[in-house]
């Protein structure tokens, strides 16, 4: 590893997450890096999207004001900080007046979360060399031995910081780790390309057939997407496919017979097809790095899950619901 | 796929009374002793406990319940509570009139009963074992270290839960039979006689005349109960019971004198022999070693041979296990808030290996596990033991039980366990047979009386009281409303505020630690010497090996292998406290000494501020972070060295232990506040895992720092809990990713893991209190996640869905 190699790449990390076990097989780390191209309004990591630094409030660690003596607004030289909503103390049912963060002013500089000791406050998105997040992951590699595991790199879209990417999953191939990379592959064949050698599965999302509908929605035409997955499998590599069940935009049975049918084409490269259900969970994430709430969705019905996983069973293909 | 089978009607029944039937104090056995003892106040030592127990075993009630085929209970009525007054009385006394009324494990009391105890129970008082053992105790204790904290005797009611803690040896009772022991013991009289009892020998010729006085007492037990057996056939219209009843006679005729024939014939005598045991002296604790190992065969030969299905073994086995299920002891309201939940702790080892390495599991492994899951029993309590080839069906059986009941069985890693034995010096193959007992304490399956600690009174030692003395100067000061007043107790190491490095502040802690690991052995050598004249084991000895070679009791040190035990509590709490003074006062210069003492004598109030970094920016065990890590290792080693020193009454070296079952809650009520963040009160950190909610890293993370501490040198057993949602391990390869886990954590070093697949109950707690369920992991949907960390409405479905899958 490039220890004290000054041009050794840093990449710009979100999350890491330990016992990670619908990320490819076995127990795996799962490595999220931060930005991507796309803005899919299902999102479930908001945070993930923008590459910058940005300040979050999670409203439940916040112990008040009171508490904590101000320490955030005294903090903030640019006045971001006011007094916001409260919430109830289950402990003594008194009210605890948390804190209101005005976006429009605050610079994400970050001197408030440095003094948040509850971690209320925080930076989302961290720093780490290629060697540090290599050293970091193998810290868990007992798991992954015996789990048949190992690590997977997602963002976010990883693709963004390919210089990392690449050597972060090559550090990982040189100890012998099994990786998977999760990507939307909207990115330049080229920069896909880099990281075939050292990345043993691809976590790959296929999220409409029809381009101006993928378009309209996540703001970015599918050709990329469909042709790099294609010299994925004309490539040798492995592919999970990943299909994000959409109400009201992919998730009808015409979409998902064209998916299948691509899928077929695609051959012994596709191991499996993962159907993952649109869920309302990430919606309150948004509420920590802006004021502006996102619009919900009803989660499709298992019994809908279920026909479609029939459906795309029926070309043939190994799926999984989650 | 892993499969329930079905339960039988009669199963169902009993499992249907175990849950609805109140229990009941019995005064059988209390009536007999009583009347025993002041009859007989000319009999000492072990020929009047010999004496006494032949005495029960001749007059107790037999009960053969319409129900039933495995039979035996100290008492009438089913479920009730026999007394066992010998041992400790005072506190019945005082709290005879409110144990129907109280808030924990409610026992009834017959009216005529009560005023029976109340008539006679001062007999008791002066003549119990407490009282004995509350004046056999040092001086120096009650004038200069009572009221340290760090071990909790006190003054007065030592002795509630006395001689626990032991397995006897069940291959003699299955495969010889006791009619051959009797045999030995009259011979070695004989031998003795014939010679001329000299020297020491008075004593070995009274432990023969035990043996031989007790062996022949259960021989006559069981075939009362093959007496009534016979009785009930008479008058029984029912052919099909007829019939069982006229076998279960002719069984109980033949069992405990002669080897058994047949896999109910096993059952019973060790079920009756266990219940034996029990009368003798005791119901707390006492283990049942490895079921599987010693009846095994029995179960197998008849399956092979056609005498039983497979549905019946099944059934012999749940009633079995329901029979264990059923037995009760009576404590006092306080004893009873540190062990709720009518429990006897009754352990029984499963699986494991053979004397050769190979894996042991059979027909009766899988079965008691059915036993457990199907009809959710959290007692027996089961252990199973891992090893590097357990089958892959013995794995999934496990870890669905586990999943349908809590926590049951729990899990412990051989080759950890074995080493732990072998570096007592222990030979391998006799290391191989080592089985659980009453929590999790390693002991070598009927060759080993251990004392893990729990023969009785044995105190924990609670390291955070004793970082208070070396901070303090050797005085807890008990800054809690209602706490004792302070006194000067350990070796006078200086205040926090004098101190200038953190090597001052470790060598402190040491001081106090050798001091009180050293007086934690003196008083438990002192109180030894009262359960070798009043509590001797003759029946327990018939079997134990080494004892009937040596004519030694097991209290003298006649078995084989012998140990001494104890627990300490709160090593999280220690491992951050002394990382936080370090960061605080010496590595960021947060605060001084004085201010940080100050702090913790103020409970933290008007020091809000220094709390709130302390709890959100130090580093805290759990989070593999070398700094914080490096100091559990500290705590773990410099206890188990101190403990480890002392030397027992029956010639062997004290072995640490780390399993404070709910007691690090209890205790944790009368331990001030902690440089870890920990208020006064709250509770301590449960067995080896870190601070509660202070493992914010997952659950690799704090696997990783557990395993930063060498396990096999806590020979007296270590407890980790981790807990996970069911959905976490749903799905394709669930149990395997589980698997995984413990795997990684046995292979790297870790002893025993318990799993918790949590209920909804749990979840709506967690709601309740977010801050102490920060580390249990939940699946949420396509992800994992923490599931305080999900918001309300998410959670009140995730609390629904379980509702649904449980």
């Amino acid at each position: 590893m490039g220890t004290g190699n000054v041009q050794e790449p840093v990449g710009r990390l979100y999350d890491i997450q330990g016992f990670s076990v619908q990320d490819g097989p076995g127990i795996r780390t799962t490595a999220f890096l931060k930005g991507c191209p796309l803005r899919c309004p299902w999102c479930h990591s908001p945070e993930s999207q923008l590459y910058k630094k940005q300040l979050s409030w999670m409203s439940m660690r916040c112990l008040g004001v009171d508490a904590c003596k101000s320490r955030c607004i005294n903090a903030c030289t640019k006045g971001a900080i006011e007094l916001g909503q409260t919430r109830k103390n289950i402990v003594d049912d008194t009210d605890i007046q948390m804190i209101h963060v005005k976006r429009d002013i605050c610079d994400d500089c970050g001197d408030c979360a440095e003094k948040c000791y509850a971690e209320a406050l925080y930076i989302c998105g961290k720093d780490y060399t290629a060697s540090e997040l290599t050293e970091r992951l193998m810290q868990d590699k007992n798991f992954y031995d015996t789990s048949g595991g190992g690590v997977t790199i997602s963002g976010g879209e990883p693709l963004m910081q390919i210089d990392f990417v690449e050597q972060v999953l090559k550090n990982l191939k040189d100890n012998g780790i099994h990786t998977a990379l999760d990507t939307t592959g909207y990115a330049k064949w080229e920069v896909l390309e880099r990281t075939t050698p050292y990345t043993d599965l691809y976590l790959y999302d296929l999220k409409h057939m029809d381009s101006k509908k993928h378009e309209a929605v996540v703001k970015v035409p599918n050709e990329p997407i469909l042709e790099n997955v294609q010299k994925l499998a004309a490539n040798g590599n492995k592919l999970q496919i990943r299909i994000p069940v959409i109400p009201l935009f992919n998730h009808d049975e015409d979409n998902i017979r064209k998916t299948a049918e691509f899928c077929t084409k695609l051959g012994d490269a596709v191991t499996m097809i993962q159907l993952l259900p649109y869920h309302n969970l990430g919606v309150m994430k948004y509420l920590r790095i802006s004021d502006e709430p996102v619009a919900e969705a009803t989660p499709p019905s298992d019994e809908y899950m279920e026909k479609l996983k029939d459906i795309m069973s029926g070309y043939g293909l190994h799926v999984t619901i989650h | 796929m892993y499969q329930n089978v079905p339960i039988s009607e009669r199963v169902k029944y009993v499992r249907n009374l175990y849950r609805t039937t109140r229990p009941k104090i019995d005064i059988s056995r209390y009536r007999l002793i009583t009347e025993f003892y002041q009859d007989n106040p000319q009999l000492v030592g072990i020929l009047k406990r010999s004496k006494n127990l032949r005495n029960l075993f001749e007059k107790m009630p037999t009960p053969v319940r319409d129900h039933e085929i495995i039979v035996g209970y100290p008492g009438v009525e089913y479920r009730c509570s026999p007394l066992f007054p010998e041992n400790s009385f005072a506190w019945f006394l005082n709290e005879i009139d409110t144990l129907g009324t109280r808030s924990v494990d409610q026992y009834d009391l017959d009216e005529e009963d009560k005023e029976y105890i109340k008539q006679t129970g001062q007999f008791w008082v002066k003549n119990c074992m407490s009282a004995a053992i509350d004046a056999i105790y040092p001086d120096e204790y009650y004038d200069d270290i009572l009221g340290n904290g760090v071990l909790n005797y006190r003054d007065h009611e030592n002795c509630q839960n006395p001689i626990g803690h032991y397995c006897g040896n069940f291959w003699t009772v299955v495969d010889r039979g006791l009619g051959s022991v009797l045999e030995e013991a009259r011979a070695k009289k004989a031998e003795l006689l014939e010679k001329g009892i000299q020297g020491h020998d008075g004593r070995r010729f009274e432990f023969y005349r035990a043996v031989e006085i007790v062996t022949e007492g259960i021989i006559i037990y069981t075939k009362r109960y093959a007496a009534e057996c016979l009785r009930q056939a008479e008058t029984c219209e029912d052919p099909k019971r007829k019939a069982e009843l006229l076998s279960m006679a002719d069984s109980l005729n033949w069992i405990m004198e002669n080897p058994c024939r047949n896999y109910y014939e096993a059952l019973q005598a060790c079920y009756l022999y266990q219940m034996g045991m029990i009368l003798d002296a005791q119901l707390h604790g006492i283990s049942y070693g490895r079921l599987d190992q010693y009846v095994g065969k029995y179960a197998e030969k008849d399956i092979a041979e056609g005498r039983l299905t497979r549905e019946e073994a099944q059934e012999l086995t749940d009633m079995f296990i329901l029979k264990i299920a059923e037995c009760n002891k009576v404590w006092s309201e306080r004893a009873t808030r540190t062990g709720p939940g009518y429990t006897s702790g009754q352990l029984i080892t499963l699986g494991g290996v053979d004397k050769d390495g190979n894996d042991a599991s059979n027909v009766v492994t899988y079965m008691v596990l059915q036993s457990s899951a199907r009809l959710k029993l959290h007692n027996p309590p089961l252990a199973l033991r891992i090893h590097d080839n357990t089958p892959e069906e013995l794995w999934e059986a496990g870890l669905e039980t586990t999943k349908q009941v809590g926590g049951v069985p729990c899990f412990e890693y051989d080759n950890v366990a074995i080493e732990s034995f072998l570096r007592r010096g222990i030979p391998l193959e006799d290391a191989r047979n080592y089985c659980l007992i009453g929590c999790v304490e390693p002991c070598i399956c009927g060759s080993e009386f251990s004392n893990s600690g729990g023969d009785g009174n044995n105190s924990y030692t609670i390291l955070p009281n004793a970082l208070w003395c070396a901070i303090n100067n050797g005085c807890n000061p008990f800054t809690f409303p209602g706490g004792p007043e302070p006194k000067s107790t350990g070796p006078k190491t200086g205040y926090l505020y004098e101190m200038k490095s953190m090597d001052e502040v470790l060598a402190a802690y040491k001081t106090q630690i050798d001091f009180f690991t050293k007086w934690q052995v003196s008083m438990v050598s002192c109180y030894e010497y009262v359960y070798g004249i009043m509590t001797p084991l003759p029946l327990l000895s018939a079997t134990m090996e080494g004892c009937m070679e040596q004519g030694l009791d097991v209290m003298w040190g006649g078995a084989k292998y012998n140990g001494a035990g104890n627990s300490s509590i709160g090593h999280g709490n220690v491992a951050d406290s002394l990382n936080i003074i370090d960061q605080v006062c010496f590595r960021d210069k947060i605060a001084t000494t004085r201010e940080l003492y100050d702090a913790l004598m103020a409970n933290w109030e008007g020091y809000e501020d220094l709390h709130q970094y302390i709890m959100g920016r130090c580093k805290h065990f759990g989070n593999n972070d070398p700094e914080a890590d490096k100091y559990l290792k500290f705590v773990a080693d410099t206890y188990s060295e101190g403990i480890t020193r002392g030397w027992s009454s029956r010639n062997c070296s004290w072995t640490a232990g780390c399993w404070p079952v709910t007691l690090n809650i209890a205790l944790g009520a009368t331990v001030c506040a902690t440089p870890d963040g920990r208020k006064a009160g709250q509770p301590m950190s449960d067995g080896i895992s870190p601070v509660q909610s202070m493992d914010k890293s997952g659950p690799f993370a704090t696997i990783n720092s557990i395993l930063k501490f060498d396990q096999s040198n806590y020979a007296n057993g270590t407890l980790c809990n981790m807990k996970f949602h069911p959905t976490a391990l749903q799905g394709e390869g669930g149990n395997k990713k589980l698997r995984a886990v413990m795997e990684t954590y046995f292979k790297n070093g870790g002893m025993e893991l318990q799993l918790n697949v949590v209920s909804a109950e749990t979840l709506r707690k967690a709601q309740e209190k977010p801050e102490e369920y920060q580390d249990l992991v939940v699946r949420v949907a396509g992800f994992s996640a923490y599931f305080v960390e999900v918001y309300k409405e998410a959670q009140d479905d995730l609390i629904r869905r379980t509702e649904l899958a449980i």
